[in-house]
């Protein structure tokens, strides 16, 4: 995993990884993109605020990483993270949420999300999450306790 | 203008911070992420406004606000929630606070409700303002009994119901808040009495309930 993680962070200083941001809250939002834009490996390419956009923006800007927030109004994030990869296998899904509930966790796994990252945690953890999962290994928040 | 920020999450600070501090003559002078600090912090640097989140460990926005009101009157303060409750709005009111907004709602609304604030105007998140003008329309109307025990809970009061619900022990208490073990003890007694409570569990679901604290 340590090669993984050394092996993409060789490329991102050439190439920063194409993202996009799923959130129905626009604070929210803005948070995490001033805490990748602080890290500067990461390249946002878009910008939804409910599942059903993220699938169609997904699919149209086809980028290697979504931070996917859970809990959103109508198709919520697991549904989205199942969607989008039933039409594109290989995209990164960073599950977010506030909730430290193991079955959702499991629930978000079952969906092929690469990771699950709590919110309280995203702060100081969100880049590390990333960067794991980009290098092909899981993540799950170690406070969640799995 | 100068504002205060206090959530305790960090990336919804840093969230609050980029917007405010992106508007011309407007700057965060200080981050916080408890009620606590933001009381001590709004005491040392006098800000206009004080934007501040309901939820946080230790004390709630909503005591602080309190606190932040009486010790600094000319100091505004625009509460922000995770989600909705009619009793919510007439706390938030209670408290002092001008300005009420969800973190579901656009960061447009979080500006328009800064610069009310500091006008001395009031901005609510629209379904607080529909509450609140329906509220107006039906006047007179007796309140609940639990809103009149509530409004005999003492500042002291509401600040133990916090750090019980939170899980702390009488004696825990009493050394967070530089008291006696005893004192905390009669100030327990009397808000389980005064509520109508009967056990922990009954004032956990209370403080939640209320969001006094997250569940």
């Amino acid at each position: 995993m340590k090669a993984a993680i050394a092996k993409m962070k060789g490329e991102t200083t050439k190439q920063s990884v194409r993202l996009v941001i799923v959130d129905d809250h626009e604070i929210f939002r803005t948070g995490v993109r001033r805490v990748l834009q602080s890290d500067g490996h990461w390249e946002i390419c878009g910008e939804a605020s409910t599942g059903d956009e993220a699938v169609r923006l997904a699919q149209e800007l086809k980028p290697e990483v979504i931070v996917m927030d859970v809990s959103m109004p109508g198709t919520n994030g697991i549904q989205a993270t199942r969607s989008i990869l039933s039409a594109l296998p290989g995209t990164k899904i960073l599950l977010l949420t506030w909730h430290t509930s193991k079955e959702l966790v499991r629930s978000g796994f079952a969906a092929g999300a690469s990771g699950y990252l709590l919110k309280s945690d995203a702060g100081r953890d969100l880049i590390e999450a990333l960067q794991t999962i980009v290098g092909g290994t899981t993540y799950v928040s170690a406070s969640i306790g799995m | 203008m100068r504002i205060l920020v206090a959530d305790d999450h960090d990336v919804v600070r840093r969230g609050l911070k980029s917007v405010l501090d992106a508007r011309t003559g407007w700057e965060v002078v200080a981050e916080v992420a408890n009620g606590r600090e933001a009381v001590t912090q709004a005491e040392k640097l006098k800000p206009e406004v004080v934007v501040m989140d309901i939820s946080m460990p230790d004390m709630n926005g909503l005591e602080a606000a309190r606190r932040i009101k009486k010790t600094c009157p000319k100091t505004e303060v625009v509460i922000l929630s995770a989600h909705y409750t009619d009793q919510l709005v007439r706390d938030i009111v209670d408290a002092g606070a001008k300005g009420y907004i969800l973190k579901s709602d656009a960061e447009r609304d979080l500006v328009i409700a800064v610069e009310a604030v500091s006008n001395r105007r009031t901005f609510f998140t629209t379904r607080a303002s529909e509450m609140l003008i329906d509220g107006f329309r039906h006047r007179g109307e007796a309140p609940s009994p639990q809103a009149l025990a509530r409004e005999r809970l003492t500042s002291r009061e509401r600040e133990i119901i916090q750090l019980l619900a939170e899980g702390n022990s009488s004696k825990e208490v009493a050394t967070t808040l530089g008291i006696s073990t005893k004192t905390a003890e009669t100030h327990r007694s009397n808000i389980m009495r005064k509520l109508e409570l009967h056990s922990v569990s009954e004032l956990v679901r209370y403080a939640v309930r209320n969001q006094i604290i997250e569940p």
